[in-house]
């Protein structure tokens, strides 16, 4: 009697293997989906009108500088806002268009995990979303060093990559504990406000606070470089003022730069600009990586101006930190794991709702995401007592608290600047953009689809 | 000791309710069921009787509001037990975008099956339903017979313990359905239990041993087909090559011992086995090449 070979018994255990060939079928599947689609070849089509055609249309003041900076921020951050819309919005469809046209009953009824599912279909949106913002970033890089060519911008600038050192400054939580301690001592603290919105208010204070260097007056600020000075390399101060440019013309001072016993001063008469930056050979210091930097202010208190500047922003010690291809590098990671964090949101909307609904929660929340930060940080204690307006400044607290890690960095400022990206930002984004949070996602999103009913 | 059945169904109710949770249509209703390892079982009723929300609760598509399913001893949802199905939905619902062979490799991916068994697979299983030719077409521009020759391909593609069809004839041409119709009796001899349901009552008889009836949620009438057609107390006697004179002494006989008088009449064959004569006259008859799925 003839017998169907069991060459694929399943009664063997379901071991890893299977499970990632599994998931590697999934993702190859709306790989293939989004490229048969046509979905994909347009998105690269939208990109690269983007990249070729916006620095040409945005009008930059002329300037080396400018021009590289809106082929950076605008160009990149165009494209960038495009992605993550398309992400969210493919991510919204992938479960929901398939589960809308019962498609998924035939997946869905093979041994195959809800969390398989999900992976395999979050992977492609990685994957897609890698070959597409390193085609922009690869399409923006080989524009600049284009443009530095033909128009001489190699003269003018330098795309480098600088390791940022700050002040050793209390922690803003320290700083707002000590102050929060001293105004209770004193009895002072604010009548009406809840200990929350007192704390909330002081942070704020903390992080945006400006200091004033007076007439006459000196600052020192204390630093640790990551690394030694290296022999032949040079550190550079940085100072930024936001004082205004007609009492700001009167400023002299000296800025000191020390390490040990080793000092330099430096005298300062030109505080035309905004920003003064100048470089000490390494020399000077030997391997050091402890130093204090002062600035004494010498101007005449009848006629100059106090400098107002932010101490934890504004001050900074520079050496040199990789190449600036790295730092464009990791500061396309961060902006692929914010990408990744978002088709993690957009796929655990879609094993719930339809794919309408899951695009239109999607965008709002998106929306809510942008202005969440600027109704917190405009919002007043007088807009608090305002019973109409608590909704919505909760609404927009609980966004921008769940959102703070994928929103705090902007990579594309420091690669402007020629500041290294800080790595330990870029692990912050890959920790929380792609491993833990869209770890919740996946087990809210998992739970939902084994909870749900595939068929009508 | 005896074997547990297959599928196992007891008190299984599924009442489908609205948005705000009331009840809209009570789909199944107190539905207990056994289908035993080996046999083609058959599921009928008229549309709308709940035998697909019957199928979709054992497979664990839908949950029942009450009662208990257990296939193969275990819950639906469990991956086990989607390893030793096999599934044919009334519509194949398939990706249009992939070809047959894509889509049968993304099948085999998703039992967890090595690529180069899946590659060997995918062709015997194409050669099979006859779509060799066809393999590398997307199937969105396939006729409904071919994609429904693509989605019992799939059904097929992890060798079944358990093969579940939704009307498997449907959108078929004659010889469509009589190939199928071959498979199921193949499979069956195989040891693979076959349940399927249908409009098609000829069909149904055609391959079932058992038969369960439903009708608005509820199960009307099931057992073995043979029972449920037999007319108790009449015998059918078929003669071939008899002459006039010698069947009416037969009947003579027969009429004398029976009491009362004999119904006498010439057999035909059904209009299927005639068309598939008529059509199949100048060509052999091309059924499913199960060859590579069964054992010398």
């Amino acid at each position: 009697m003839p017998r169907i070979q069991k060459t694929f018994v399943s009664s063997v255990p379901l071991c890893e293997l299977k499970s990632m060939r599994r998931v590697l079928g999934i993702t190859l599947l709306a790989i293939r989906a989004s490229l048969r689609t046509k979905a994909v070849v347009a998105l690269f089509a939208l990109l690269a009108v983007c990249v070729l055609l916006l620095p040409s249309v945005i009008k930059s003041d002329g300037t080396a500088e400018g021009s590289c900076r809106i082929l950076l921020m605008y160009t990149v951050g165009f494209s960038f806002g495009i992605l993550c819309l398309s992400t969210l919005w493919a991510a919204c469809a992938l479960f929901a268009a398939e589960i809308d046209s019962l498609r998924i009953q035939l997946s869905a009824v093979k041994p195959v995990r809800a969390a398989e599912f999900w992976l395999g279909k979050w992977l492609a949106l990685l994957l897609l979303n890698a070959f597409l913002l390193a085609a922009v970033y690869g399409g923006v890089y080989a524009q600049l060093r284009w443009q530095m060519r033909a128009n001489g911008w190699g003269e003018q600038i330098a795309l480098t990559s600088r390791t940022v050192a700050r002040p050793i400054l209390p922690s803003v939580a320290q700083e707002v504990r000590e102050t929060y301690a001293l105004l209770k001592a004193r009895d002072n603290l604010p009548e009406g406000m809840s200990e929350r919105a007192i704390l909330r208010a002081l942070a704020q204070n903390a992080q945006e606070r400006y200091d004033l260097i007076n007439p006459g007056e000196e600052k020192h600020w204390r630093f640790t470089l990551a690394r030694p000075l290296r022999t032949g390399e040079a550190i550079t101060v940085r100072i930024r003022f936001d004082t205004e440019f007609s009492t700001r013309t009167a400023v002299q001072g000296f800025c000191r730069l020390s390490s040990g016993d080793r000092a330099v001063e430096v005298p300062l008469d030109d505080f035309s600009l905004n920003e003064i930056e100048f470089e000490i050979a390494a020399e000077a210091f030997g391997a050091a990586d402890a130093f204090t930097l002062s600035f004494r202010h010498t101007g005449d208190p009848q006629e100059s101006s106090a400098l107002m500047l932010r101490f934890r922003q504004d001050v900074a010690l520079l050496t040199a930190g990789g190449t600036f291809e790295a730092n464009l590098a990791r500061s396309a990671l961060i902006q692929w794991s914010v990408l990744a964090l978002l088709a993690a949101f957009g796929l655990t909307l879609s094993t719930g709702f339809s794919m309408p609904v899951a695009m239109f929660t999607a965008t709002v929340l998106l929306v809510l995401t942008i202005v969440g930060q600027s109704v917190v940080e405009g919002t007043s204690h007088e807009d608090e007592q305002e019973w109409s307006n608590r909704p919505g400044i909760w609404v927009s607290r609980g966004v921008t608290t769940l959102t703070q890690h994928a929103t705090q960095n902007a990579p594309l400022e420091s690669v402007i600047r020629g500041e290294r990206v800080d790595a330990k930002a870029l692990r912050a984004a890959l920790l929380w953009n792609v491993l833990l949070t869209p770890a919740l996602f996946a087990l809210l999103g998992t739970h939902i689809l084994r909870r749900r009913e595939l068929a009508g | 000791m005896m074997n547990p059945p297959l599928i196992e169904t007891q008190s299984l109710c599924k009442t489908f309710r609205d948005f705000w949770r009331r009840p809209v249509v009570e789909a199944v209703k107190d539905l207990g069921l056994c289908v035993e390892r080996g046999e083609v079982f058959g599921l009928l009723g008229p549309n709308g009787s709940g035998k697909s929300t019957t199928l979709k609760m054992l497979l664990g598509l839908l949950h029942p509001s009450s009662g208990n399913v257990r296939v193969f001893g275990k819950a639906p949802q469990d991956v086990m037990v989607k390893a030793r199905i096999g599934y044919l939905p009334e519509v194949s619902h398939l990706h249009a975008f992939l070809t047959p062979r894509e889509t049968l490799m993304y099948y085999a991916a998703l039992f967890g099956m090595p690529r180069q068994g899946a590659v060997r697979r995918t062709g015997e299983l194409l050669e099979m339903v006859g779509l060799t030719h066809a393999a590398d077409r997307a199937v969105g521009r396939f006729s409904k017979g071919m994609a429904r020759r693509v989605g019992l391909a799939q059904a097929l593609v992890n060798a079944p313990d358990l093969l579940i069809l939704d009307e498997p004839t449907s959108g078929l041409d004659p010889i469509g359905c009589r190939e199928v119709k071959d498979l199921i009796h193949l499979l069956s001899q195989a040891g693979v239990t076959v349940l399927m349901t249908s409009h098609l009552l000829a069909d149904v008889e055609d391959v079932c041993a058992r038969v369960a009836i439903m009708d608005k949620g509820v199960l009307r009438a099931h057992g073995p087909i043979r029972d449920l057609l037999r007319t108790p107390d009449v015998i059918r006697f078929s003669v071939q090559g008899l002459s006039e004179g010698d069947a009416a002494s037969v009947r003579a006989i027969i009429e004398k011992h029976a009491g009362h008088p004999v119904q006498q009449d010439y057999p035909e064959m059904s209009l299927e086995a005639y068309f598939l004569n008529v059509v199949n006259r100048d060509a052999p008859q091309k059924a499913f090449e199960v060859a590579p799925f069964l054992k010398p």
